[in-house]
């Protein structure tokens, strides 16, 4: 670290953190005590203190005028949250005493946009003109362009309402300055309008990225001019200084009548602007419309004063310090769920092991997101083990019967612990020529709300589905519902190819996410295009708020299921940052009998899309599940490593009512146990004190016989260590059939395990560290990545090579090799 | 105390800090001031009520997932180097008084655009929005005692390079 040059004795002090926690605050108790004192005897490090705190000091200034928002732009978020507090209000509960308070904040809002305008305006309007000159702009519509493209602001419909309601308050204002009376009729709209795009103009000019010389000018002028249109009404606004009080209020008090018409206009000069996009609008313009009924009665209550009056309550207390802290958790929008890692189980006590198979692997590319892109370790709860295991391509071998899948048993031993045993569980589907594939019935319903309006969402989206649609068949029918302010079909059904790149291309995100009944068209659309013996699926494509009409969970896993159990899928592409909901979108592709992929980058879609569309969307097997039964006699316990959340009780096996995972052609899943074999101690059992009443039980058949079993009949005397189970459905079938596998207890040396399976170990152990888990809390990053590094084998598409890259990043991030 | 008066104080305590703290990840204002209106609609979602006590922390957070969102799509165009620099105070002509302190400041902002980002970052979070070590641990998740230690390094790495350039009386 840094040290200071000073060459006073101090230099050992100063390796403490101790004097920057001092001046910052940090230091509490017995050690502020014992510092002070010290300070007291020790001018150089009272001198030292001094410096610190003078340059804490000059470093504790406000962020530049520079780092606020514009009026519009504050605008804008107001209104978008008023309107988004507006609907959620009239979602729960049509209070009318509510809407009167929100209704009211509009129409304070409408007031305060009026009065503000008044001062601001007369300077502004001069200065426009002379800006719009000087760059030799004529007509004020050329620059909507660049404002269209300037902002992801103005591509909301909000935008344009607030700004057209401060246009159509300027145009009011105006006249009011002037002492002129203008008449609001019809004839006054062409005026109206072309004055609402000059300050659109304007609006978007003030804030544009796209710089350049017109830009560049309009800046200087604005920086040069003595108060701003944007610092003066930003100012006004947000702040509770005295000089907000400007003079433009009392007048806008006075004059109701008029406030009352700029609210009505202020909805209805709201102008469609195409497809279901103008629907929100309209919506939108509902309730301003309606503003001044609402208005007469509240405007009494409003005080227009600083902050407040935006939304018509008056700042009371300072809000930042009202509550005492409480226990602090997760910071992120993002929604994971944490489960336990699942425990070491006695096999004495515990002979069946069953769970449902999972191939998803969205949780690899989230952690890969986290560790490469976000540099930070992924929250433990975004870590399924199975999914990391899951994402690598692995060359079992293609099943020989009649059954759709092979079944693979290998045992070795644990890397992370010599005295374990790992027995891995591979299953591989069987892989489909493409012209045997069935004909597939695929409705993309796709979130085009605003907040998927960022590379990595829905132009990544657009670029994975358009591989997808290149590897379609012929047959094969696309159709594309979307949603967000409202939802609606943008592509009806369809075989193509063209026609589906097309649609692909038009998709623009924009708008709040609230696509009423969006699920139900996309089933509606996929019922009435239903492909019997055909792959049926609704396929979501979301950054997570996948408000798609039905808001309760519940109400929604219902439809997905009622909807699975008539043959068509769901799947779940997640994408983007910040907002995934990835527990609750594993939830519901899960009950969709789909799969939920996470796609971080083209390469991931063009993975998912592309190159597993073969496994991604055609079901083999359905309602797969293992069960695995432990011979006691030489497994004294064991854990299943992952599947945390797909664990299923005993009885659940042969229940055929029972939901389990699905496989795909081609896909392989692949789960571990880790064994410890008999005579030897279970790490964390849990003590538990003997029991009074009962003996233990012990080898031999016990109460467990309600399955026919090859492994059931002697265990005791097999040298068998175990005995897989599964039960699998056909897609469209009803009744499972069962397969049994016994593996004998011969365990391999790791040097001798399969590439596949040190790979897979490797990649389990990775899972298991990044959870915490105390089981690998001895083998560090580096040496897991020296259990992966030879196993890479051919590798297609470098995954592994990548994953290697992945555990170097988390051994940075986790600092292994720093010096602290 | 309605929501609405809670979501304006917030975004008057914090707006300026939060675009600020953006900028120095995306690079640019218009990203920035993109990342902190998502993060306060995603606010205006959020149980207000339960994310008092952690509001500071809770922004910061969610802004700084954003802002990195943003750099990706940014990065292409402007050098983040060069634009976590603020140059609006050449830009903009200051009375005469405050031309000193200006200077002081434009000085600073130079060393501590030196400095390395985890440590700009953490100083960002100190000094304009005024976090506590546990807020900016939270924000940033480092630990509490690496937030102490990057601070640390961060201001005595600064006062030594302050004093070193001699012309500023008050500090020497």
């Amino acid at each position: 670290m840094e040290l200071l040059h000073s060459t006073s004795p101090l230099v050992m002090k100063t390796e403490s953190t101790r004097i920057t926690d001092y001046v910052l605050g940090e230091l509490t108790g017995t050690e502020r005590e014992m510092f002070e004192n010290e300070m007291a005897t020790n001018p150089a490090l009272l001198e030292e203190v001094r410096q610190t705190q003078a340059l804490c000091e000059s470093l504790s200034v406000n962020p530049e005028s520079e780092a606020s928002f514009s009026e519009e732009e504050r605008a804008v978020l107001l209104t978008r949250i008023r309107g988004e507090r507006l609907e959620a209000t009239e979602k729960k509960s049509r209070a009318i005493w509510s809407r009167i308070v929100v209704y009211g904040g509009l129409a304070a809002a409408a007031c305060v946009m009026l009065s503000l305008s008044v001062p601001a305006v007369t300077s502004s309007r001069s200065r426009e003109s002379r800006q719009l000159a000087s760059t030799e702009i004529s007509d004020s519509t050329a620059v909507l362009p660049t404002m269209e493209g300037a902002s992801t602001l103005t591509r909301q419909s909000d935008y344009e309402l607030a700004a057209k309601a401060q246009a159509v308050g300027t145009l009011i204002a105006l006249p009011l300055v002037a002492a002129t009376s203008m008449p609001l009729d019809d004839s006054s709209r062409p005026e109206m309008e072309r004055s609402d795009k000059q300050l659109q103009a304007n609006l978007g000019t003030d804030h544009s990225v796209s710089s350049g010389k017109i830009q560049d000018e309009l800046n200087q002028q604005l920086a040069a001019a003595p108060a701003s249109l944007v610092a003066m009404d930003a100012t006004a606004i947000t702040s509770n200084l005295p000089h907000t009080q400007v003079p433009g209020e009392r007048r806008a008090f006075s004059l109701p009548e008029k406030t009352q018409e700029l609210a009505g206009l202020a909805g209805a000069a709201v102008t469609p602007s195409g497809d279901w996009k103008s629907k929100e609008v309209k919506r939108d313009g509902v309730p301003m419309a309606s503003l001044s009924e609402a208005d007469s009665r509240t405007r009494p209550d409003v005080k227009l004063n600083g902050t407040g009056a935006v939304f018509g309550v008056a700042p009371e207390v300072d809000v930042m310090r009202g509550y005492r802290p409480q226990q602090q958790s997760e910071f992120n929008a993002e929604g994971y769920d944490y489960q336990e890692e699942n425990r070491f189980l006695n096999a004495k006590e515990n002979q069946l092991s069953t769970f449902s198979i999972d191939v998803d692997t969205a949780s690899y590319s989230n952690v890969r997101r986290f560790l490469q892109q976000q540099n930070q370790l992924p929250p433990k709860g975004a870590v399924r083990t199975e999914e990391l295991i899951n994402y690598f391509p692995y060359t079992y071998p293609q099943p020989e019967g009649t059954d759709p899948f092979s079944v693979n048993v290998e045992v070795s031993k644990a890397p992370w612990n010599p005295e374990h045993e790992l027995v891995r569980i591979a299953l591989k589907g069987r892989e489909l020529a493409e012209s045997k594939r069935p004909v597939s019935n695929l409705v993309f319903l796709i979130d085009v709300s605003g907040s998927m309006d960022s590379p990595d969402k829905l132009p990544l989206l657009k670029k994975s589905l358009i591989e997808l649609t290149a590897r379609l068949a012929p047959k094969d029918r696309v159709a594309i519902v979307v949603y967000a302010g409202s939802s609606g079909l943008v592509l009806p059904s369809t075989a193509d190819k063209g026609e589906i790149r097309a649609a692909l291309d038009r998709l623009n995100a924009g708008g709040s996410t609230n696509g009423a009944d969006g699920i139900k068209l996309a089933y509606r659309e996929a019922r009435e295009n239903f492909i019997e013996e055909g792959n049926n699926r609704v396929i979501l494509c979301t950054d997570g708020d996948f408000n798609v009409g039905i808001t309760n969970e519940q109400a929604l896993v219902d439809l997905i299921e009622k909807q699975r159990a008539s043959g068509i899928f769901l799947s779940v592409l997640g994408f983007g940052t910040g907002n995934l909901k990835d527990s609750q979108m594993e939830k519901i592709a899960d009950k969709g009998n789909g799969n939920y992929a996470y796609i971080d980058s083209i390469a991931e879609g063009r993975k998912v899309l592309g190159e597993q569309m073969g496994g991604t969307l055609f079901a083999i097997a359905k309602d797969v599940k293992i069960q695995v039964e432990f011979n006691p006699a030489v497994v004294a316990g064991y854990r299943l490593i992952g599947y945390e959340n797909r664990v299923l009780a005993k009885e659940d096996f042969n229940n055929d009512k029972k939901d389990a995972g699905e496989i795909g052609a081609g896909h392989t899943v692949t789960a571990f146990y880790e064994v410890v074999p008999a005579g030897k101690p279970l790490p964390d059992a849990d003590s538990v004190d003997a029991l009074k009443y009962q003996t233990p039980v012990v080898d031999g058949p016990k109460s467990e016989t309600r399955n026919p079993q090859p492994s059931e009949a002697k265990p005791s005397q097999s040298n068998e260590l175990l005995t897989v189970k599964l039960r699998y459905k056909q897609p469209d079938g009803d009744t499972s059939k069962l397969l049994a596998v016994p593996v004998a207890n011969e365990v391999k040396e790791w040097t001798a395990a399969s590439e596949d399976f040190r790979f897979a170990a490797a990649v389990a152990a990775f899972g298991l560290k990044l959870r915490g888990s105390k089981s690998v809390q001895d083998l560090d990053w580096a040496e897991i990545q020296k259990l992966a590094r030879p196993n890479l084998g051919e590798d297609p598409g470098s995954y592994r090579a990548e994953f290697l890259t992945l555990i170097e990043k988390a051994r940075r991030i986790s600092g292994e090799d720093e010096d602290r | 105390m309605s929501d609405e008066a809670f979501f304006t104080q917030a975004l008057a305590r914090y707006e300026r800090p939060l675009i600020s703290y953006a900028k120095s990840i995306t690079g640019d204002w218009e990203s920035a001031k993109d990342a902190v209106q998502e993060t306060f609609l995603r606010l205006n979602r959020e149980n207000l009520k339960d994310l008092e006590p952690r509001l500071a922390a809770w922004l910061f957070a969610v802004c700084r997932t954003r802002a990195i969102d943003y750099r990706r799509k940014v990065v292409r165009f402007v050098s983040p180097d060069e634009g976590t620099l603020e140059q609006t105070a050449d830009d903009q002509p200051a009375p005469l008084e405050r031309l000193a302190q200006a200077e002081d400041r434009t000085q600073l902002a130079e060393l501590l655009a030196r400095l390395p980002e985890n440590q700009r970052e953490v100083v960002k979070l100190k000094f304009e929005a005024g976090l506590s070590y546990r807020e900016i641990s939270e924000v940033t998740r480092h630990s509490v005692s690496n937030v102490g230690f990057l601070l640390h390094t961060a201001i005595q790495t600064l006062r030594r390079q302050w004093n070193s350039s001699t012309q500023l009386p008050h500090l020497s």
